[in-house]
């Protein structure tokens, strides 16, 4: 125990430390304290604006928040993933002569911290916003801070560290606690089927006999009532039970062997979740931990390429032995947002009687914001091997960047042609907004290119995205401004091809400048 | 003293180690040799306590998974991974804490100094090299006091002067007592360390050698003999 506390006391005092030589890392850590204090006076007042700062109000957003833990946490903990381990913990922790209990009970203090933050927070706001008597509020939070991480710490010890179940049955367990929590989940969704879903019979839910009799999280919430309203038969007797339970669990994780037997999937999870924050600092979309080994498709097809342009069709093998060629999570994000905007725009859309300049306005903000497109293009750049081609640097800079061209033309066409047809947009403009989204993104990716190579690694990825957003935004917005202006004065039609010209005359000189990157693969920063 | 008796481990459907016997006794240096992928690092890390496994794995005659057993041993992963908020010494001092170690300051003074670290000790894990994690991972291993000591693959990405270092550190601590296990697919390393070798091939531990059996036969023979791989001409036997 003294070395963990003493790896978890040296790691925040040096991360304290650190963040203090970081002038712009404190800045944002007081912000986000100033901004996790307002957001908490701002819910308190709100509370109070919608007359909810009763007794019954306090019961309701605790019962929510039981609920959204107890899914959380029990979903984590049944499939081993709820407990982040670095790989460090691997290589030093898991070998070392300490309880694996403790160090999983250890692994999760985060967790626990929240339920603790939380727990002072409901502490606070009863007595303060809900005017509940002091008493009471202690209780409540001994049963938040003692008897709930009492049963979180069981479970998970449970779930995570019973070396008698076998792995085999133990994924068993996980699927019976996922049927538990679907049943859970049906059993709220009948109630609201029953009931209709009102304000009415939203307020009635948390007073529901049916909710307090739910085994753990129904138990649970019936200590609150206790507390809160007072002694009633039901909440008497689902207290009682869920203090048995909590009893029981303890008991039973506290004697149950083991020795360690879940540090493999640990591991395995640690090095995962180590991979996902690796993609995730490179910038790339990350929407799961730990994916199944990729396969590939069989490609017969033979490519012979001399120079840059090799670089291009070695990509174009690489794309056709993906599952889904050059489409990504990218397309179906464009394609979402195309099907969603053409349906639930349409009509407002229509009204304002320019349904093209809104086209563009969705191209625009989807260039400027979206982080996609993060393809192999980037890792041309870490790789030795493009500065060896011997070829100039310009046409490296273009066969390495063409399939993203192709890419962002595809879905282009997605956007802008299931747009432009549900919204009654010329083919003409329509086509034009797949170019301009197309020049935006090469644009886009042109910019970025520059900023790495003048910034190097010194205001990491946002901090670098910010800066490619406001130099993208400077550079297009005198085209924009120039566009919006002769639309208005002169004629409405000029608007797309000034945009598309001028974005073309504006990428390809920043083009030429990305295209210094590739001489030589020291950065300038 | 290790001993492993019928180890198995699947991972999956693939049988990466399959029924495994091996015996080091106190004060002698084993190296297992095998290919990538002939289930050496599976083997270390069933030791460590890292992987699930079938079979026996004791350490001075104790399971390797109790704490008591725990204590006597130490490891040295082929990857080092540190903690990105500790220093090299408080990696060090961390470890010293875990195993409850008798390590004095002036010990580990002299393992930071034989490893080129003593000046780097305020670095955080996040700042250091591949090979300089390397170095701080086998003086944290060394911190221990061990009985028993594991190793896979430690010199990969060893300076010369930490290599040499570093044999000279397992040879002390063999004459010590200590019982020493090298997992590495590089023979060369390893010629002037091992007492006992160990040579794996798919899953299998396909022979062994005891150093005071073969006279003047080094490793590369006696490896190729096993394996029937290329000799040093590189013509298949």
């Amino acid at each position: 125990m003294r070395a963990l506390f003493y790896l978890t006391k040296q790691s925040l005092v040096n991360n304290v430390k650190r963040a203090v030589k970081k002038p712009i890392t404190l800045l944002i850590m007081i912000g986000g304290i100033i901004y996790g204090v307002f957001v908490i006076v701002m819910l308190g007042q709100l509370v109070r604006t919608v007359k909810v700062d009763s007794v019954r109000g306090l019961l309701a957003i605790v019962t929510i928040w039981t609920i959204y833990m107890f899914f959380g946490n029990f979903a984590s903990y049944s499939s081993r993933k709820g407990i982040i381990f670095r790989p460090a913990h691997a290589h030093f922790v898991f070998p070392a002569p300490i309880s694996p209990k403790l160090i999983l009970i250890h692994g999760a203090w985060m967790n626990y911290l929240l339920s603790i933050i939380v727990a002072i927070v409901f502490f606070i706001a009863g007595i303060t916003v809900f005017q509940i008597e002091v008493w009471r509020m202690l209780l409540f939070f001994l049963t938040g801070c003692v008897l709930e991480l009492l049963m979180e710490g069981s479970i998970m010890t449970y779930l995570y560290a019973n070396d008698r179940i076998s792995a085999e049955n133990m994924k068993w367990v996980g699927r019976i606690i996922r049927a538990f929590l679907i049943g859970v989940s049906l059993l709220i969704i009948l109630y609201f089927r029953r009931y209709g879903l009102t304000l009415e019979s939203a307020w009635s839910f948390f007073d529901w006999p049916g909710l307090q009799m739910i085994p753990f999280v129904g138990w649970n919430i019936s200590a609150y009532h206790l507390i809160l309203l007072g002694p009633a038969p039901l909440n008497i007797v689902c207290t009682t039970l869920y203090l048995l339970s909590v009893a029981g669990m303890f008991a039973v994780a506290r004697h149950m062997k083991c020795e360690g037997g879940y540090y493999e999937d640990a591991a395995k999870f640690a090095d995962d979740y180590a991979e996902m924050k690796q993609q995730k600092k490179n910038g790339e979309m990350v929407t799961s931990v730990g994916k199944k080994k990729k396969k590939f498709r069989r490609v017969k097809e033979h490519y012979e390429a001399t120079g840059a342009k090799a670089i291009f069709y070695r990509q174009l093998l690489e794309y056709k032995k993906e599952k889904y060629f050059i489409f990504s999570k990218m397309t179906l994000l464009t394609l979402f947002i195309a099907v969603f905007f053409s349906y639930m725009m349409k009509d407002s859309v229509t009204e304002t009687g320019m349904p093209q300049m809104i086209l563009l306005g969705i191209v625009g903000y989807m260039t400027l914001i979206t982080t996609g497109y993060l393809g192999k293009w980037e890792n041309e750049i870490k790789s030795p091997y493009l500065f060896l081609v011997p070829d100039s640097p310009i046409k490296k800079l273009w066969y390495s960047t063409l399939m993203e061209h192709i890419k962002a033309l595809a879905d282009g066409c997605i956007l802008c042609i299931i747009l432009g047809t549900a919204w009654g947009i010329r083919p003409g403009q329509t086509a034009m907004a797949v170019l301009i989204y197309t020049v935006l993104q090469a644009n886009r990716m042109y910019i970025k290119v520059v900023v790495q190579c003048l910034l190097g690694d010194s205001f990491g990825k946002t901090g670098q995205d910010i800066i490619r957003m406001l130099i993208q935004m400077m550079t297009l917005g005198l085209g924009i401004g120039a566009a919006v202006l002769v639309g208005t004065l002169i004629n409405i039609d000029f608007v797309f091809p000034i945009i598309l010209i001028y974005s073309i005359i504006v990428t390809v000189i920043i083009g030429l400048l990305a295209s210094f990157r590739f001489y030589s693969m020291e950065q300038f920063a | 003293m290790l001993e492993i008796q019928e180890l198995s481990k699947s991972y999956g459907k693939h049988l990466a180690v399959d029924k495994v016997n091996l015996f080091i006794p106190d004060g002698q240096v084993g190296v297992l040799l095998g290919p990538n992928g002939a289930g050496k690092s599976t083997i270390i890390k069933c030791i460590a306590g890292l992987l699930r496994y079938d079979g026996r794995i004791g350490i001075q005659g104790i399971g390797a998974k109790k704490l008591e057993a725990k204590k006597l041993f130490s490891y040295v992963p082929e990857m080092p991974s540190m903690f990105d908020a500790l220093t090299v010494r408080e990696h060090i001092e961390f470890v010293r804490n875990a195993y409850n170690s008798s390590a004095e300051d002036e010990y580990i003074e002299e393992m930071l100094k034989r490893f080129e670290l003593h000046d780097k000790q305020d670095k955080l894990g996040n700042e250091l090299s591949k090979g300089m994690m390397q170095k701080v991972s086998i003086c944290c291993a060394l911190v221990t006091l061990p009985k028993v000591i594991l190793l896979d693959e430690p010199m990969v990405g060893l300076d010369p002067g930490a290599i040499k270092e570093l044999k000279a550190v397992l040879l002390e601590l063999r004459d010590k007592g200590a019982t020493v296990l090298i997992s590495t697919h590089m023979l060369e390393m390893v010629e002037e360390l091992w007492d006992i070798m160990f040579v794996m091939e798919k899953s299998h531990i396909i022979g062994s050698y005891k150093k005071d059996e073969v006279g003047e036969k080094d490793l590369d023979a006696l490896f190729f003999e096993m394996t029937g791989k290329p000799d040093k001409g590189g013509e298949k036997r």
